[in-house]
This record gives structure tokens, C-alpha cells and sequence, in this order.
């Protein structure tokens, strides 16, 4: 197996121009559509203006883990949403806000609704200091039971809905990208398998004391391997060159990769099964991974589908679990009990494919 | 050492190979010999193991190679018909792939590599890339993958198609070489008859399947003892007249050949005098005769009506 492995390898060192394209092709992708980090400490730049007492507004919403408020002066702000440097900006008054919008932007809806949030959260509080005769106590005493509720309610609509939080949207496309085009080079690799059969080197393989199972692991670790390193290339160059720097849960963000992989080799070789020569793969294979990139939500989130067909044919595609496992493990940090469920359906996915897949190609063969 | 027992194999409804018998002993070098679709291949793909027989068996040293193909795998070199090599490697990357599957490392690895190529005289080109060689430099490495794991019985299918003559009379000598230097049992395929004369010391001749004559050089060639063959080049080429020769009770067999015709004859039978006469008849000039005793090609000629490359 080790000598089959080590050989593919020797084989990319020699052809190595479309594995690189395609770590080439997802981060180009990622960078136009989920856009560069655009700010070093990974929040969304927020603009603000305003007269009197806003300071206090101000230090209060950026108490936000995605946005930065900064003010500007009046003047700046109209000038710079007039001629379209800024789509939207902030007006803080002293009991209100307000927007300034130039052009229509789904961001400004998100950090409305976050805006909307603070003012009320503090006006509550306000009007609940009025009442009682220590405010500050109330005011801490709030804050701790806030921290440490009795009952939590766990909703995760603000992350999951579209566009509604630009790290997650950048988190989306990079992930949705990086698994669909991961698809291409396992697909492509794979078909080594069938070249070999047809230009005799898979008969001299056979005919030495190596087994054919190992012919096989060496050509599906070696799909796996390439794939791991393409999506890791992508995810470290996205972390430390643009600044798309969450906290992720290290372990099941592995743990997810591999049994993403594992699940995508094994229908690679379902499909080897089913087609037999390699120009149909050529057709089959980009209609497969497109195919199931749509529909599983690679391209966009789930919850921007509403047609129930769209919704239920999501449900078979691997790489619908593939995403919301590393959504979870990379961008919520809900650790190890939220990618089980994901991780289970692709290894299940993943020994179906294998199983058919060997099976119908051995059988062709007799 | 090596024997088939009533070897089939059906492709749907097309026999490609159909109940033969044939043996080889340790240390012998057998021809197997056949026209396009023969079925040469199919036989040597069931022997080496690689597609199962429909019916019949095939025995290494007594023991059944159907049940267990592991048995003949070891002891079995195939030169494949098609270049099997890994095109975008050089030729050092390829053989030292195969030997590590036959579990070759290091030193001995090296060592293996090394002399196969100096066998095949590539040493030099070691380095290049399998696709930058000439076609019969390609089949030369064809075969030094074959022979890495010194194997005690070789397979060759047709090593020698398509190549310019001196790579051909290279790898011919260097077969002969293996078989009578090192003892290597040798199947040689081919549809070139020169070629399985001067290499090989028994023949089977295939066709359609079936064997349709086996034995030594001179055996086979005793089929056609008591013939002898006329060569007649002439111009115009005249079927009329090559028909109303065929009608003569005298001649066994007439043929069209590339510059005229090929006529099987009784041995002594005289009968150029009547030819001519039946040439000037037909108004057909002959420019060159030919009177030979037979060679195989005549024997496949005479048992089968068609000549080897049609
Ligand atoms: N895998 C296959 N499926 C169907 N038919 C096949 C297959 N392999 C060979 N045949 C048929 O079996 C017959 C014998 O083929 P084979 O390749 O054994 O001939 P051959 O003697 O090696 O000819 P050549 O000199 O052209 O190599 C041919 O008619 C061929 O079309
Ligand atoms: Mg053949």
C-alpha cells in the first residue's frame, strides 16, 4: 500500500498544476465572494456620528464580538455615503439612533437588529433603575443572572439565517468553497484508478504479491491525503493571511474533515463503479460535485432555500454535513456533541458508497 | 511444468479462446504464434492469472493456478502487449516502483534495477522520462519491469510490434540470451513468423481460437514435405487466371501475394511449363519466379488459407 501511495505522490511532484489550481481556484473564489478580513482584529468596521452624550452608546455597542464602532464626524459621514465609499452609517443620539443609508447593503440590516438590541436591553434597564432605590445593585444584579440564567434558551437564528453576521457569511462561503472544490481533486485523482486499468499497469500491479485491497487503500489514503492537505492549505492561508482568525474547536474540525473526505473517496469510487470509462466520469463527475455543492448549501446557506424538494434532496449530500459540522466547530464552538450527528450520516454515507462502489467494479470485470 | 487443460473463455457470445491444450517444460522456449483476434492474448491473460477460464484448468507443476493464483504469480513474468509504464516518470521511477511491489529495497533493489537496464541497454536514458523515448525503447523497459523480480517462466505478447529492426533484433537476441544463459522458461508471442523460428524450440499455431498444429520447427514444416511452393510475380495481376489455375487438379492451393501469386505444388510436379502456358494465355507478363521449399508462413498458409497479416 505504501509503495502505491508513495508513487501517486511521485506522480503529483511531476504533474502538480491541477492540484495547485484548484487551492488557487478556492481561494479566489472565497476572497471575491466572502471578501478579505477587513478589519486586524476580525470585527466589521461599523461608522458612527453623532452630538452630546453618545460616548456611553458607544462603549456599550462595542461590547459586540463582531462589530467595531468608530465615530466620525457628521460632515465625513454624509460625504463619504454620498459618494458611496460607505453604503450606510450610524447616527447616535442621546436617547435614539438612526441610519444613514446610501445603498442597500444586508449588512446594515444585521447591524440594525444588532443596534436595536442594545438600545432596548439598556432602556429596559433604565426603566427598571427608575423604579427601585439602588440602581447600580439592580443594574449587577441583572447582569449576573443574565450570565448565569436559570433557563437557556438556545437559538441559533442570528448565525444560521443569511447574511445576518458577515464572519459567519465569510465562514460559509470559505467553508462551502473549500469542500466542493476538494470534490474535483479526490473525483480527478480517483480516475487514476481507472487510467491504470486501461493502460495495463493495474494488471502488473495485480500479478505481484502486493493484494488488490492494498492497490485500492493506496489510491483512496492517497485522494484523502491530497484532500486534506488542500482543504488545510485553504483554511490556513484564510486564517493567517485574511484575517479569518475565530476560535475554532481544533478536534472535531479534523474529526469532520476526515469524515468528510472519507464520505466524498467513497462516492468517487461509487461513480468509478458506475461509469467505466474515463470520458464519462469527465461528464459525470463536475455534474455530481456541482450538483450536490448546490444543493447541499455550498454555494449558499440552507436558510436561503425555501422550496421543500430543494430542502429534502439537501438532506442526502454529504457536503450539507460537512458544512454544518465545521460551521459549528469553526464558527460557533459548540464542541464535540454538535458534529456527531453530521459525522455519523458521512461515515454511513461514505461505507454505502464503498461497499456498491468496489462491488460494481470488481463485477464488471467477470 | 506448465500445462492447460481444455482452456475456454467466452466474451458474451463470442469464443475468444476454445479448448486448448498445450505444455511447457521447464527451460523451454515455446512460440505461440496467430493472426489478429487469434486469441494469443486472451490464453495468456488466463495463464497468467488475470481473467478466469469459462471452462478448462491450468496447472502449475500439477497443481490447479484456477483455485490459486497465487501459485503461478510468483514464479510468472508478463510482458504485456500494450506499454505498461507510467508515461510521466522516468524509467528508473518506474522499475524502482515495480520492484518495491515485488517487495525489492534497498541495496538488492538498486542492484536488480541496475542490471535489467544494462540487459536492456537503457542504462544511460535511465533518467528520462518514459515518454520522451522512442517506441522501441519504451518496449525494452517494457519488458525490464518483467524481469526485475527474475522470474522462472516469462510471458511475452507480441514484444516486438511496431519497433525499428534494431530494437527488434535487440530484444530477440536478448530473450534467446535469458532462455539458453539463464534457464528462463519463455512463451513468445508473435504473428511474426521469422521471429518465433529463430527463438523458439516448440510452436503452437493458433487460430480462431483453436490450435490448429503444434510441434517442432521441423515437425511442422513436415506437413509440407512432399510440397513445394512457386512464387510468380506477374503484371497484370489476373484473377481470371489465378481461378483457372485453382481449377487444376495438380496444384493444392493459389494465393494472391503482393506482386502476383503464391502456388502450392506437389513436390516434383513440374508444373512451371503448364503455368507459363496459362500465363502467355491470359495475356499476364511474369516478371520473377520463385520456387521455395516451405517455410511456417506456407504452413499457416496451408492449414488455415490466409496468410498471417491479412
Ligand atoms: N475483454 C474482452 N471482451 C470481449 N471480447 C474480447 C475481449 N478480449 C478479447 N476479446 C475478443 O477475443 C478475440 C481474441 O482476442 P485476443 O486479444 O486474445 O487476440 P490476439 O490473438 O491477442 O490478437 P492480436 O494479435 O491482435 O493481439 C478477439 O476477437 C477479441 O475481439
Ligand atoms: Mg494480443
Amino acid at each position: 500500500m505504501k509503495s502505491v501511495l508513495l508513487l501517486q505522490f511521485t506522480r503529483l511532484k511531476r504533474a502538480p498544476t491541477l492540484m495547485i489550481s484548484f487551492v488557487v481556484l478556492t481561494i479566489v473564489f472565497v476572497a471575491v465572494i466572502g471578501g478579505f478580513g477587513t478589519s486586524t482584529n476580525g470585527k466589521e468596521t461599523v461608522y458612527a456620528y453623532g452630538e452630546g452624550k453618545t460616548a456611553a452608546w458607544l462603549d456599550l455597542l462595542n461590547e459586540s464580538n463582531v462589530y467595531q464602532f468608530e465615530m466620525i464626524t457628521k460632515q465625513e459621514a454624509q460625504e463619504q455615503v454620498k459618494t458611496g465609499k460607505l453604503h450606510y452609517a450610524l447616527e447616535l443620539q442621546p436617547n435614539n439612533y438612526q441610519f444613514l443609508v446610501g445603498t442597500e447593503d444586508p449588512e446594515q440590516v444585521s447591524v440594525q437588529q444588532y443596534v436595536q438590541n442594545v438600545f432596548q436591553k439598556e432602556r429596559q434597564l433604565q426603566q427598571i433603575s427608575l423604579t427601585v432605590d439602588d440602581p447600580a445593585a439592580i443594574r449587577d444584579q441583572i447582569e449576573a443572572s443574565l450570565d448565569a440564567p436559570v433557563l437557556t434558551v438556545h437559538t441559533e437564528a442570528l448565525h444560521e439565517t443569511a447574511y445576518t453576521d458577515s464572519s459567519a457569511n465569510r465562514y460559509q462561503v470559505m467553508i462551502g468553497m473549500s469542500l466542493y472544490f476538494v470534490i474535483y481533486t479526490i473525483f480527478n485523482n480517483l480516475t487514476n484508478i481507472i487510467m491504470e486499468k486501461r493502460n495495463g499497469t493495474w494488471n502488473r500491479i495485480i500479478l505481484s504479491p502486493v493484494r488488490k485491497w492494498q492497490v485500492y487503500m493506496g489510491h483512496l489514503f492517497y485522494c484523502f491525503v491530497l484532500g486534506f492537505m488542500q482543504i488545510g492549505i485553504v483554511f490556513l492561508v484564510f486564517r493567517y493571511l485574511f484575517g479569518y482568525n475565530n476560535e475554532i474547536d481544533f478536534l472535531p474540525t479534523i474529526v469532520t474533515i476526515s469524515a468528510y473526505l472519507f464520505a466524498i473517496v467513497s462516492l468517487g469510487m461509487l461513480l468509478l463503479g458506475v461509469a467505466s470509462k474515463p470520458q464519462q466520469l469527465q461528464a459525470i463527475n463536475p455534474i455530481v460535485a456541482t450538483g450536490m455543492a448546490m444543493l447541499g448549501g455550498a454555494f449558499w446557506p440552507l436558510d436561503a432555500v425555501s422550496n421543500g424538494i430543494m430542502i429534502a434532496l439537501s438532506k442526502a449530500m454529504p457536503i450539507r454535513y460537512g458544512i454544518e459540522a465545521l460551521k459549528s466547530a469553526m464558527l460557533f464552538n459548540q464542541g464535540f456533541e454538535a458534529v456527531l450527528q453530521p459525522i455519523a450520516f458521512l461515515l454511513l454515507f461514505g461505507v454505502i458508497c464503498m461497499g456498491i462502489g468496489i462491488n460494481l467494479m470488481e463485477r464488471v470485470k467477470n | 511444468m506448465l500445462e492447460t487443460e481444455l482452456l475456454q473463455k467466452k466474451f458474451k457470445d463470442q469464443l475468444a479462446v476454445d479448448g486448448i491444450n498445450f505444455y511447457m517444460e521447464k527451460g523451454e522456449s515455446i512460440g505461440l504464434l496467430g493472426p489478429n483476434g487469434a486469441g494469443k492474448s486472451t490464453t495468456i491473460s488466463m495463464i497468467s492469472s488475470l481473467i478466469k477460464p469459462t471452462t478448462g484448468d491450468i496447472r502449475l507443476n500439477g497443481k490447479s493456478v484456477v483455485k490459486n493464483p497465487q501459485l503461478i504469480r510468483e514464479v510468472l513474468g508478463v510482458v504485456p502487449q500494450e506499454i505498461a509504464l507510467y508515461e510521466e516518470l522516468s524509467a528508473y521511477e518506474n522499475l524502482k516502483f515495480f520492484g518495491r511491489i515485488y517487495k525489492l529495497r534497498g541495496k538488492e533493489l538498486e542492484k536488480k534495477i541496475h542490471s535489467v537496464l544494462n540487459l536492456v541497454g537503457l542504462q544511460e536514458r535511465q533518467k528520462d522520462l518514459v515518454k520522451n523515448y522512442s517506441g522501441g525503447m519504451q518496449r525494452r523497459i517494457n519488458i525490464a519491469v518483467a524481469l526485475l523480480h527474475e522470474p522462472e517462466i516469462l510471458i511475452m505478447d507480441e514484444p516486438t510490434v511496431g519497433i525499428d529492426p534494431q530494437s527488434r533484433s535487440y530484444i530477440l537476441d536478448m530473450v534467446r540470451q535469458l532462455n539458453e544463459e539463464r534457464g528462463m522458461t519463455v512463451l513468445y508471442t508473435s504473428h511474426y513468423m521469422e521471429e518465433v523460428e529463430k527463438l523458439c524450440d516448440r510452436i503452437y499455431i493458433m487460430d480462431h481460437g483453436k490450435i490448429i498444429a503444434s510441434g517442432t520447427k521441423e515437425e511442422l514444416k513436415s506437413v509440407l514435405s512432399n510440397e513445394e511452393t512457386i512464387l510468380v510475380d506477374m503484371n497484370p495481376i489476373s484473377k481470371e487466371l489465378m481461378q483457372t489455375l485453382e481449377e487444376d487438379d495438380e496444384i493444392i492451393q493459389v494465393n494472391e501475394i503482393d506482386k502476383g501469386m503464391k502456388l502450392i505444388v506437389p513436390k516434383g510436379s513440374n508444373k512451371l511449363t503448364s503455368i507459363f502456358h496459362q500465363t502467355e494465355a491470359f495475356g499476364v507478363q511474369v516478371t520473377n519466379v520463385n520456387v521455395q521449399v516451405p517455410t511456417l508462413e506456407d504452413v499457416f498458409l496451408h492449414l488455415t488459407g490466409r496468410t498471417l497479416r491479412d
